[in-house]
């Protein structure tokens, strides 16, 4: 078996290798319908990133609702809805940036009636960016395809979640047994995020306070992720506004809610410590906080988008290899394109349950560390009995656990 | 060299090498967890946690990496 994927691990550095060494030319690549950079930018980056339309492809692609807020050419600001990216560009004071400008020079806009047609035609208005003809948009609040399938995802969170509330508040569950595959698998989930995640990290009973937000967070970004799987669908969490959002909520939480002790700590540095280790310090804590809560929100987005970029990328080494060195050579790549894609896949179901656990488990911690109360009288019995607190010192605790005794 | 096959080349660059940095840690982290769980059994439970939530901290160090290799070939 193993020499069997070696073998095949050559074969493929074998037939990239031969693609670095004969180089695709560009003339032969322009002659397909597909050209490698079409795939590139509009397939493997457009299918990953978000957009202004639903991707039904066989079935066409309905395109969203654009909005968006513009400073017009006499500097009032004003609101401009249309249907559609099409309609907005037919009707709108709108052109397509040509691909290669940078969008601010107005010279490079793409606006004649002919030429919009024809990048309509090929579907170039959904993968390049549009701007105002007079004037300039300030904001643009289009409804994307990650915001209607987070819609989606937190309409079947909602779903799942107000059926379960009316059974155990009808006593199914709380009297009884639970019934059923969803309400036991649910309730499984509850519960391990209850024990092993709200509780050991945040301090006494003030994880009741927090447990609403976890469990929000979780099975949101749970349901999130396993839409990723989903034909048609995608990921709204790889999508760096949308994680974000949700990195920014465990931070606010984490200041609204901090401890006069955290701030302490936070503003004037640890207690006995000189002053001039203050100055140091001070700074480096607060960097410290803001940079972990935007970690979290880039560990996530970055994992669900590899995901996604590495499965369209070793399917569309396929349509590259039919590009660049014709059809026999694609259909010998999707054997092995399709086999680990469907290896990726698992993996990233596996990837989409632990980051949502890693995301809650580390929002729990963070607002553990942020609302702890340091005791002063009764530190030494404190330190002793917490089995909780912040990371250190549960990894001392591991760590004095693990620890042979000295002979 | 042109601007761009530069930047192409920092980007592949750096992907490799972030991934060296993240293997080396999390290897590390996993071979000493495991010794960890060896020695005392007990703990296995504690120890798997710590050992996820420390990979992901150790994960976004890499993720940082890659975002940026990726703005370096996408912006480009």
């Amino acid at each position: 078996m193993i020499a069997r994927l070696r073998a095949f691990a050559v074969v493929t550095l074998l037939v990239l290798g031969g693609g670095l060494v004969a180089g695709p030319s560009p003339a032969q690549a322009a002659e397909g319908e597909f050209t490698l950079e079409s795939i590139v930018n509009n397939t493997i980056l457009g299918h990953a990133t978000d957009g202004n339309y639903l991707n039904l492809e066989p079935f066409g692609s309905p395109e969203l609702p654009r909005i968006m807020l513009v400073r017009t050419a006499d500097g009032s600001l004003s609101l401009d809805a249309y249907g559609s990216t099409k309609s907005m560009l037919r009707n709108g004071p709108y052109g397509l940036v040509a691909h290669g400008a940078s969008g601010e020079g107005h010279g490079d806009l793409v606006t004649d009636e002919a030429a919009l047609d024809e990048a309509i035609a090929a579907k170039e208005h959904l993968h390049s960016g549009v701007a105002r003809t007079s004037g300039h948009v300030v904001a643009d609040f289009s409804i994307t395809r990650h915001l209607v399938l987070s819609l989606l995802a937190l309409l079947i969170v909602t779903g799942i979640f107000l059926t379960l509330a009316r059974r155990y508040r009808a006593g199914v569950g709380r009297t009884e047994a639970p019934k059923g595959t969803l309400q036991n698998m649910m309730e499984v989930m509850v519960i391990f995020i209850r024990d092993e995640i709200a509780k050991p990290n945040i301090q006494g009973e003030k994880w009741r306070t927090f447990l609403p937000y976890l469990l929000t967070s979780f099975f949101f970004i749970l349901v999130a992720n396993i839409l990723g799987l989903v034909p048609f669908a995608g990921a709204p969490t790889s999508n760096i506004a949308v994680t974000g959002v949700l990195a920014f909520m465990t931070f606010a939480i984490g200041l609204i809610y901090g401890s006069k002790d955290h701030y302490l700590e936070l503003l004037t540095g640890p207690p006995d410590a000189p002053a001039f280790v203050r100055v140091i310090l001070v700074p480096i804590e607060i960097i410290g906080l803001v940079m972990r809560h935007l970690a979290l929100a880039i560990r996530l987005f970055a994992n669900m988008l590899g995901g996604s970029l590495i499965i369209f990328s070793l399917l569309g080494l396929v349509f590259i290899m039919n590009v660049v060195f014709g059809a026999a050579a694609a259909w010998g790549t999707t054997v092995i394109s399709i086999g680990f894609t469907v290896f990726i896949l698992l993996v990233k179901l596996l990837v989409a349950f632990i980051q949502a656990y890693v995301f809650t488990t580390l929002s729990a911690l963070f607002i553990g560390m942020s609302v702890e109360e340091h005791h002063h009288d009764d530190h030494e019995s404190e330190e002793t009995a917490s089995h909780g607190g912040d990371l250190e010192s549960r990894l001392d605790a591991v760590e004095d656990a693990v620890e042979p005794t000295p002979a | 060299m042109e601007p761009a096959a530069l930047a192409y080349l920092a980007a592949g660059l750096g992907a490799g090498i972030a991934a060296i940095g993240a293997g080396i840690g999390i290897g590390w982290l996993a071979s000493s967890s495991m010794e960890g769980a060896a020695r005392q059994p007990d703990a296995a439970g504690d120890i798997r946690g710590l050992m996820i939530v420390s990979a992901a901290l150790i994960e976004g160090v890499a993720l940082f990496a890659l975002i940026i290799c990726l703005l370096l070939v996408v912006l480009v």
